[in-house]
């Protein structure tokens, strides 16, 4: 009988650290989604890096009240909607309090829905689709700006300061690529602007000389080149100015990447390409670009939006004192200050607004090059 | 550089005309396919020697096109690539087709020779499974992202009126009309070529009158790999850069090409990829250029329904390899 009891006592203090590790080591979770392989993986590391400096910063800021640590579970979506769902299911599972991600509209939709379900606020620091806000779920907030706000600004450009009369457009059907360039299309039409042509090729298609041909037959004013990523982006550029387009090329937010610039080299320089305006004067973006480029290189592009979305996350539970989802989307919304990549204010869908820009290659950097208010920019 | 890429200012901007469309994308057609048919020359050797697809020659291909760019790399980084580029791409030729030939020969020591006794259906999942082992390999040895080509060879290009040949059409159409009239001449004219097309047409025939079936069937890997990893550099320096995965397409349309023109036919196989070629760019710019692949299939389709054995393909031919 006294040997049973030692025995209990000795397992239950086996398990001594067990619950305390439980009991007193609280973790607050937060998951982060975007694509780590395959095509996407620059632009998916640089949100999971975004998210990482972000954690960084809060904690030693001071942390979260309440919690020993803050625990970041970067998941690969690998732009494929399967697994973005399934990597969904897996921050479910470890319960994480919020979701930064993810990087491809087609991934984002699709695994809001299951996040949706269990009231766990995502906000994606890429996904420029309407449908992403559009939907009217609660907990889906956006950081970065909208196509139907890029698709107009973008038509303004090549009609204000190309002076375009005709476009040529390619897209690459995904639901980010073609929901854009059916937008710029809608758009240049209420501009006056002809369509040649609305052509389409495939994800993963790899000589594009046939479609360039064809659109060095049409001679359109403008090449509007939408395409989810640099690479396929460098590539049909190459091949363009190797063919002898002359047409202007004007591209979007996918392709803003300086490894489109590497791999296309001269032939991307004059290409122009319209993405959110980020002011690098800012205090903020100064001490971000100090913390960021010792660490990871270069700031890319959605490292900047990854960053705000994340801290405006901690900022909006630190304030709602707890981990409820109602409270803290209560909190989200009365966010209100400067971001390193914009000013941060979320609106009612849980959109924080647009601020598209157009940018030019010049000597193999993206320079801020017309602004839909003011033109040029000197 | 960048005004390199130019048009000359003489020349007054204008739409292409019907004609001039047409010669445009049959040049297109003509560099794509080309390619093709160097990778279907591999599947097709080996199957004419030991019936076999290889599932795994996309990824010499493959492999070709990293060497060549890791050796590009290197020269350019040497400072070679500006005074000497012919001298620089001859070597970067050369390596990566050997590299590829004895990747070749050890993977069928390895992989197919064991099994050569077995099923053929054994050796078939082998190639597979060779297939996904060489290509994982290429992407944590070499990473998940592209491998850039020096962009600066073989800028600009010969102008016709509108129409526009780069200087990379050029050099890739020459070369592989070279490696498949030296293929030919290899095949047909030699001592060699004649034990190779004896022991596709009986192994223990010609192992009687002295042929080692072994060396000639590693022989027909190598040759195969080479003509693939030509045609890898080839891709790198067309479209700019080089990727773990890029054999899995072109390699299933190699394959078609060669079922297309016959497989374990020479002539039939370089004939296929240029169909299969040709096929996809005047289906994309003439028809529709999300569904290019569909007719290049279509044309696949149509012709084994009437001719099962393809293009070129016969049941006994002493022009098999």
């Amino acid at each position: 009988m006294r040997k049973k009891a030692l025995l209990i006592m000795a397992l239950g203090l086996i398990l001594v650290p067990f619950l305390c590790s439980a009991v007193y080591a609280k973790t607050l979770k937060i998951g982060s989604m975007s694509p780590l392989t395959g095509s996407y993986a620059s632009d998916g590391t640089d949100i999971k890096n975004g998210v990482l400096t972000a954690v960084e910063v809060f904690e030693e800021a001071g942390g979260m009240p309440g919690y020993d640590k803050i625990e970041v579970f970067p998941q690969d979506t690998a732009c494929d909607p399967r697994q973005a769902v399934a990597a969904a299911n897996k921050l479910l599972n470890l319960e994480v309090v919020g979701v930064i991600g993810a990087y491809c509209s087609s991934s984002t939709i699709p695994s809001s829905e299951v996040l949706d379900e269990e009231n766990v606020p995502m906000i994606t620091p890429a996904s420029t689709h309407q449908d992403v806000t559009d939907r009217g779920l609660p907990y889906m907030f956006r950081m970065c700006g909208r196509d139907d706000d890029q698709a107009p600004a973008s038509a303004n450009f090549m009609k204000e300061s190309l002076g375009a009369k005709t476009i040529f457009i390619v897209d690459d059907k995904t639901t980010y690529s073609q929901g854009l360039a059916d937008g710029v299309e809608n758009a240049c039409k209420k501009l006056g602007i002809k369509i040649l042509a609305h052509e389409h090729v495939n994800q993963g298609d790899k000589d594009f000389s046939a479609i360039l041909t064809m659109a060095k037959r049409d001679n359109a004013d403008v090449f509007y080149m939408s395409l989810q990523g640099y690479s396929p982006a460098a590539m049909m550029t190459l091949q363009a100015k190797r063919l002898g387009l002359k047409s202007q090329i004007v591209t979007q937010d996918a392709v803003f990447q300086p490894k489109y610039v590497e791999v296309a080299k001269d032939a991307a320089e004059g290409v122009y390409l319209t993405y959110g305006f980020t002011d690098p004067a800012t205090p903020e973006y100064k001490a971000f670009e100090k913390r960021y480029v010792p660490k990871y290189g270069k700031i890319a592009a959605y490292s900047t939006y990854a960053y705000d979305a994340a801290t405006s996350l901690l900022q909006a539970i630190k304030a709602a004192g707890s981990t409820d989802p109602a409270k803290i989307k209560a909190e989200l919304m009365k966010l209100d200050y400067q971001g390193v990549a914009k000013h941060i204010k979320f609106r009612a869908n849980g959109d924080s607004g647009s601020s598209y820009i157009a940018f030019k290659v010049v000597d193999g950097k993206f320079v801020p090059y017309w602004e839909p208010v003011g033109g040029l920019i000197k | 550089m960048a005004a390199s890429f130019c048009l000359p200012p003489e020349i007054k901007l204008r739409k292409l005309n019907i004609m001039e469309y047409f010669i445009q994308q049959f040049i297109n057609g003509l560099t794509l396919g080309g390619m093709y048919a160097l990778i279907a020359l591999g599947y097709t050797m080996v199957y004419g020697v030991i019936q076999l697809i290889n599932f795994a020659h996309g990824e010499f291909f493959a492999a070709g096109g990293y060497v060549g760019a890791i050796v590009l790399a290197y020269l350019a980084g040497l400072g070679y690539m500006e005074t000497h580029p012919v001298i620089c791409l001859t070597t970067a030729f050369l390596l990566s087709m050997a590299y590829c030939a004895y990747l070749a020969v050890g993977v069928e020591k390895i992989a197919y020779k064991p099994l050569r006794k077995e099923s053929r259906l054994a050796a078939l999942l082998s190639a597979l499974g060779m297939s996904i082992f060489l290509s994982n390999g290429m992407m944590l040895t070499q990473g998940v992202y592209d491998k850039i080509y020096p962009s600066e060879l073989f800028q600009g290009g010969i102008n016709f009126g509108m129409v526009t040949i780069s200087y990379l059409q050029v050099m890739i159409v020459s070369l592989t009309a070279c490696l498949l009239v030296g293929l030919n001449l290899l095949v047909f004219k030699t001592k060699i070529g004649m034990a190779m097309r004896a022991t596709a047409q009986d192994k223990t025939m010609s192992a009687l009158v002295a042929i080692g079936s072994n060396k000639i069937i590693s022989l027909t890997f190598a040759i195969g790999a080479g003509l693939a990893a030509a045609a890898g550099i080839m891709y790198g320096l067309y479209y700019g850069s080089v990727r773990y995965d890029m054999g899995f397409v072109p390699g299933i349309k190699a394959f078609a090409a060669a079922v297309l023109g016959g497989i374990g036919n020479i002539t039939g196989a370089m004939l296929g990829g240029l169909i299969i070629g040709m096929v996809e760019i005047f289906a994309a710019g003439y028809i529709s250029s999300e569904y290019k692949d569909v007719f290049a299939f279509i044309i696949l389709i149509g012709v084994l329904y009437f001719k099962p054995t393809g293009i070129m393909g016969e049941n006994i031919d002493d022009t098999r390899v």
